[in-house]
């Protein structure tokens, strides 16, 4: 029996989060509603067991609160997604921790991350054609096979997750973290997965301009990606707080610029013409090459959408909630790519025009970048399970608290 | 002179929706260690909150449990000579088992009774925090060290209250006796008062774990109030709490036993009794003594939940 | 309990910090980075004082027990500190009465008949008879008063004794009843550390002429700081002084020292760490600053000057002055040192509603400065906390009023500061005239007024900071008044930062030092 945050099947919660996020002081007060109104609750639970030897113990050492887990406690996620969870789950997909038991090659108290993506191997099933390519984010049964229903570790009844004392992972989930990273750069090793994967997404041609919007965690890691893996030339980056553009420089964003007129400041640095409608916001005809929106919210992407160029390319990294106009899209010819998590196999489009080495997969990649990338400070605050109502409520105002990631520590079990 | 609005958002700027500023990065170091077990109790003690207390159990709580199982209840009797503070204890298997003990228990001896119930679950939130110091007059127990929960109980049993103790410390999970804390056992010692053993049997059937309320069908729940036991002179904390969980377990075997043979049994140390970590049950119906390591789960959870020899009304007309 | 002061940075979390304006207060918001100064926790005063002080009496440092030093038919003299100690004035009974009461108590039992009790005023007002009460406790105050219970007086030909001149030629003159005793028992209150210890006789018994070597502009821009005795130039003149003395008359000192809670505890938020207040302390906070505010200002005046510390004692040391001092110095060091790494560009200092000159009376323009420039300033040891040519921000209001009785001299120095503000100018052309001016001391000696030459004492207080800053900024002070000073106002702290940008950049580092209670910086 161990310590967990269990998030349990409450239609009653979900939807008072819902309508209640959905005010203006519902949005203010996201963390409060994160930690009361949300159906999570503090249990103990009776250890998940590995069904065979192909499965190991782990122990959570430091499990991060990503944006995903914060819009599923304030109920702003999709329904989309409610058939691809078990509930009760454990969230934390985040996850650095120490196997419990051997495997070859793997002896145990080793340090490892959790690939969380729970794809056809680790469901027991043969490879699924998104498999086979080596595009594991894309995998198509996920909900079936050896496990209950879920999308990754820490949405599933089965495997546990994250924010507990005690779960189990698939010897093909783990990646072995090298001993000279220290804990809280290697708990940002899955974020960074993901990061590196938005940038393979599509090619990036030598010397491309790329919007970056939000420079939260996803933010800032996607352009640590896009300066080391790809050929991007100048990156632009809209950051909200003082503490986020300082870290945006640090990692090399040609130019940090602030939330309120955009789609002016880009039109300077693109030469592009600038068109006021009556309703909605500004927007450029002519403008930059590629963005990325990594806020998961409609602002972000709408600002993605107006600022540009035609034929221009959107990847939307972060998870994305509420609706937009997508006049842009069909008017301009743009392409709107969506990145969701991270792939096992190389990703089908090889844009590592920089970098002479065959690319790899994502993990070992973002594993490769943490140990050489300035990533100091990024996790300032941790927060023991017994105080999650106090983690949630920090973790869903860290922009404005000068922190990019708050992660738990659940201790011993 | 500035205004009230200003003053107001000054004090709210850096401070949370409930009032409370996060500490700064370079204070943390200095930072006070948070108790957890800060929910004042001492006000549900007092006149007014105890009035409404007995007015909400006799005539809400009582009656709601009374109408959803059918409770009976032995040795009420074994009471009279209780006066002044006791600590009660009783085995846990069910949220069914404080509202049917405070309906069970004599009005005199509940008007004085305070639960011990568990910090990390009912003093989580301050809301199921204030509901449950209201209703039950609850006061916080740390299961997960051993902090001030314990001498919470101690300064009650000073001002002569009674306590209401789970020794196992959690409910069960399959309707079996796990083994004792000592936390109750050193408070007898400590303060020199009376533990009085209980048995429940049936609210696991009624309202096991996982169940937010008893199982349709008015289920028997039958709780066994045994005789008073002191700690004697020459005797040690854990040798007490040994005869603590024999008594319980005989009470709980009288069930299936009857009383003169349970208490045979209980002399000829046939009952099975838990002991460290291992959960047992006193009686089987086979008559075997079971042990955690022999039974597979669902057995443990079947021989739990046997409905009792004598239950349903006695036909009149043996048809 | 009992948690070591430290340095905050102010970040994100930051909420608003407390800033003392006079009688006032309010909480402003720092820019980030900014870094405040914050003192030890209050230490827990001694429960057993009367014991302690027992204790204390009966085994004193380099010296014999007082019982022994006490005998029929000699001379005693018992001094005690005036009423500028402690701030604000400490809760009935004062520790002073208790000692006063255990010593009489010893000399009466050793048939001590011709026993004196004088209050070391120096140049300071006289205290009135219920003042005196307050200190020494009724039943001392019905014994000797008004016979053998008074104050000294610096202006006294008859009263007075020159006991000689150090090695640097400075006169020597105390006070003729207690040069001519048998033993000097000098009751003391040591709040600040420049309190104490060869300061307790050699300035508080003595006259103009003997003060006029150590109270000038020259050895107190020498003085760095006043607060760390080894590297004060006041100091080793008071440490010369007392040589003198001690070579003339045996002084036996009881020193204590006080824990830092300065406000009743319905005021605790005025001393609890900002970001740990609760929701009560948030309340108490709006209650009080508004009902402040909305008082008049002769209601505000009374409330303030009636605030009563309970102040626990956290020492009482008796014996040989050098040798009880470094013990007193080390208390005082455990419950107000906080260590500080680096000067600032600015520093903030907070003015509160008293200092040791307006105790039951007004705060005047050149009381501020002096509690400013003065004794907020010099709280610190190694270096200043704002670097050379760096500005200091206070808040105070600054207002041009004076108490007519007590600081009549004041009125007449601040006309003259239209003239000049520069220390070393007032002190040649114009000290004299003050010191020797008959009215003035008339005032002195019958009235209760300050010494006619106090406030360029005041003056001269501030005059290592006027060397040493580059600008001086009152917050929320009185633009005229400001301006006479020799200083700028401004209506905010913003607008306040803008000005010192004119000398520090755009983005200095800041330093607010969060007193009181009293913090004592140790900058490295």
């Amino acid at each position: 029996m161990s310590l967990a945050l269990q998030y349990h099947r409450s239609a009653g919660r979900y939807f008072a989060a819902r309508a209640l996020s959905g005010t203006r002081a519902g949005g203010r007060l996201a963390g409060a509603l994160a930690s009361n109104v949300a159906p999570l609750r503090l249990v103990e639970q009776t250890d998940p067991v590995p069904a065979d030897e192909r499965w190991v113990r782990i122990e959570p050492v430091l499990s991060g609160i990503c944006g995903s887990d914060l819009s599923l406690l304030t109920g702003r996620s999709s329904p989309y997604l409610g058939p691809l969870t078990s509930m009760p789950f454990v969230p934390g997909h985040e996850v650095l921790g120490r196997t419990l038991d051997e495997l070859p090659g793997l002896p145990q108290g080793s340090r490892v991350v959790i690939d969380p993506v729970l794809r056809c191997a680790v469901r027991g099933l043969p490879a699924c054609p998104a498999c086979l390519a080596g595009h594991t984010s894309r995998c198509d049964h996920i909900t079936g096979g050896a496990l209950a229903a879920g999308l990754q570790t820490g949405f599933c009844a089965d495997t546990g997750g994250g924010w507990s004392q005690r779960m189990i992972a698939h010897a093909s989930q783990l990646h072995l973290v090298p001993d000279s990273l220290p804990d809280e750069i290697a708990v940002l090793a899955e974020p960074l997965a993901c990061a590196v994967h938005a940038a393979r997404r599509v090619p990036i041609s030598p010397g491309a301009s790329v919007l970056v919007i939000g420079a939260g965690t996803v933010g800032l890691l996607t352009l640590l990606a896009l300066r080391k893996l790809t050929a991007a030339g100048e990156v632009c980056m809209i950051a909200k707080h003082a503490h986020q553009a300082e870290r945006a420089r640090q990692l090399g964003a040609t130019q940090v610029i602030s939330t309120e007129g955009t789609a002016r400041t880009l039109r300077r640095s693109t030469g592009a013409l600038l068109v006021e409608p009556e309703l909605g916001e500004d927007y450029l005809l002519g403008g930059m090459d590629l963005a990325f929106e990594c806020t998961g919210g409609a602002a972000g992407l709408n600002t993605a959408l107006r600022s540009l160029r035609a034929g221009g390319t959107v990847v939307a990294s972060g998870m994305p909630s509420g609706g937009v106009d997508l006049t842009p899209l069909w008017y301009r010819e743009l392409l709107l790519v969506g990145a969701y998590a991270s792939a096992v196999g190389a990703s089908a489009i090889d844009t590592s025009a920089i970098a002479d080495e065959p690319a790899q997969g994502d993990f070992p990649e973002a594993i490769a970048l943490a140990s050489a990338a300035p990533l100091d400070g990024y996790v300032d605050a941790t927060y023991p399970l017994e105080r999650w109502r106090a983690a949630l409520d920090h973790a869903a105002s860290a922009g404005r608290l000068g922190t990019i990631k708050v992660v738990f520590a659940p201790g011993r079990g | 002179m500035s205004s009230l609005r200003a003053e107001l958002r000054l004090l709210r700027h850096g401070r949370d929706w409930r009032g409370r500023a996060r500490v700064p990065r370079s204070a943390q170091r200095w930072e006070l260690p948070e108790n957890g077990d800060d929910f004042p109790t001492a006000w549900a003690r007092t006149a007014p909150a105890r009035a409404l207390r007995t007015a909400l159990q006799q005539g809400v709580l009582k009656p709601v449990v009374w109408s959803q199982t059918r409770p009976v209840v032995h040795g009420r009797e074994y009471l009279e000579g209780v006066r002044g503070p006791a600590i009660f204890i009783a085995n846990h298997s069910s949220h069914l088992d404080t509202p049917v003990l405070l309906g069970a228990l004599p009005r005199r001896i509940t008007e004085k009774l305070a639960v011990g119930a568990a910090a990390d679950y009912f003093f989580d939130s301050r809301a199921t925090a204030a509901a449950t110091t209201l209703l039950f007059n609850a006061f916080p127990v740390d299961r997960r060290g051993s902090r001030r929960g314990r001498s919470l109980a101690a300064e009650l049993v000073e001002d002569g209250w009674s306590v209401l103790l789970y020794p196992e410390g959690s409910r069960t999970v399959d309707g079996w006796l796990s083994a004792f804390k000592l936390g109750a056992a050193q408070l007898c010692a400590m303060k020199g008062v009376p533990a009085v053993p209980i048995a429940l049997r049936g609210t696991f059937a009624a309202m096991p774990r996982g169940r937010r309320w008893p199982y349709p069908g008015r289920p028997r729940v039958t709780v066994r109030i045994g005789r008073p036991l002191r700690i004697e002179a020459n005797e040690t904390v854990p040798e007490f709490r040994t005869r603590l969980v024999r008594a319980v377990a005989t009470l709980w075997a009288e069930d299936d036993l009857g009383w003169y043979r349970a208490l045979r049994a209980a002399a000829d140390d046939t009952l099975a009794l838990p002991t460290g970590s291992r959960r047992a049950l006193p009686t089987t119906a086979s008559g075997q003594p079971a042990h955690d390591h022999d039974m597979a789960p669902w057995r443990r959870v079947w021989e739990s939940t046997r409905p009792p020899a004598n239950d349903g009304p006695h036909p009149v007309w043996p048809d | 309990m009992g948690r070591p002061g430290f340095v905050l940075d102010v970040d994100e979390r930051t909420p608003p910090l407390l800033m003392h304006e006079g009688e006032g207060f309010r909480l402003e918001r720092l820019p980030l980075g900014s870094r405040v100064i914050y003192p030890p926790e209050s230490l827990p005063g001694i429960v057993d004082l009367e014991g302690a002080i027992q204790h204390a009496l009966m085994h004193p440092q380099g010296s014999d027990p007082l019982p022994q030093l006490l005998r029929r038919g000699m001379r005693l003299t018992i001094v005690f500190d005036d009423l500028s100690l402690p701030l604000p004035p400490m809760r009935t009974p004062d520790v002073r009465q208790r000692v006063i009461e255990q010593v009489l108590e010893l000399a009466a039992a050793a048939g001590v008949d011709d026993v004196e009790l004088i209050a070391a005023n120096s140049l300071h007002r006289r205290m009135t008879p219920a003042e005196l009460k307050r200190t020494v406790g009724e039943r001392v105050f019905r014994a000797f008063h008004p016979d053998h219970l008074r104050n000294h007086d610096a202006e006294d030909p008859t009263n007075l004794l020159h006991l000689g001149t150090t090695a640097h030629g400075e006169d020597v003159e105390i006070n003729r009843r207690a040069a001519e005793s048998d033993l000097i028992v000098y009751v003391n209150i040591t709040l600040t550390a420049m309190n104490g210890g060869s300061k307790s006789v050699s300035v508080g018994l003595a006259s103009y002429a003997s003060l006029r070597h150590h109270h000038n502009v020259h050895t107190l821009r020498h003085s760095r700081s006043f607060n760390d005795p080894p590297h004060s130039a006041m100091h080793h003149s008071y440490d010369r002084m007392a040589d003198v003395i001690g070579g003339q008359v045996p002084v036996f000192t009881i020193e204590t020292t006080l824990n830092n809670a300065p406000f009743p505890s319905a005021l605790r938020f005025l001393t609890r760490r900002e970001w740990e207040w609760n929701l009560t302390d948030q309340a108490s906070y709006l209650a009080v600053k508004r009902s402040n505010d909305l008082a008049s200002a002769k209601l505000r005046r009374q409330i303030w000057q009636a605030t009563e510390a309970p102040y626990g004692v956290t020492g009482v040391h008796a014996g040989a002055p050098s040798q009880v001092h470094p013990h007193t110095l080390a208390a005082l060091h455990r419950q107000q040192l906080t260590e500080v790494h680096g000067q600032a560009d600015v520093a903030i200092f907070g003015l509160p509603y008293i200092c040791p000159y307006n105790v039951n009376s007004i705060m005047n323009p050149i009381l501020v400065m002096s509690l400013g420039l003065g004794y907020f300033f010099n709280l610190y040891r190694g270096k200043p906390i704002v670097r050379q040519g760096g500005v200091a921000i206070f808040y105070h209001p600054m207002r041009p009023e004076f108490h007519p009785v007590h600081h009549p001299s004041y009125i007449d120095f601040y006309e003259l500061l239209a003239e000049t503000t520069d220390p070393v100018m007032l002190e040649t052309k114009y000290e004299k005239q003050f010191a020797t001016d008959p009215w003035y001391i008339h005032l002195y000696r019958t009235s209760y007024a300050y010494h006619g030459v106090h406030p360029f004492y005041m003056w001269y207080w501030g005059a290592h900071a006027m060397q040493h800053l580059n600008d001086v900024i009152f917050v929320g002070g009185h633009r005229p008044t400001t301006a006479r000073l020799g200083f700028r106002a401004a209506s905010t702290l913003a607008d306040a930062l803008e000005l010192a940008s004119d000398t520090v950049g755009r983005d200095p580092q800041i330093s607010y030092l969060h007193a009181p209670p009293l913090v004592l910086a140790d900058v490295r």
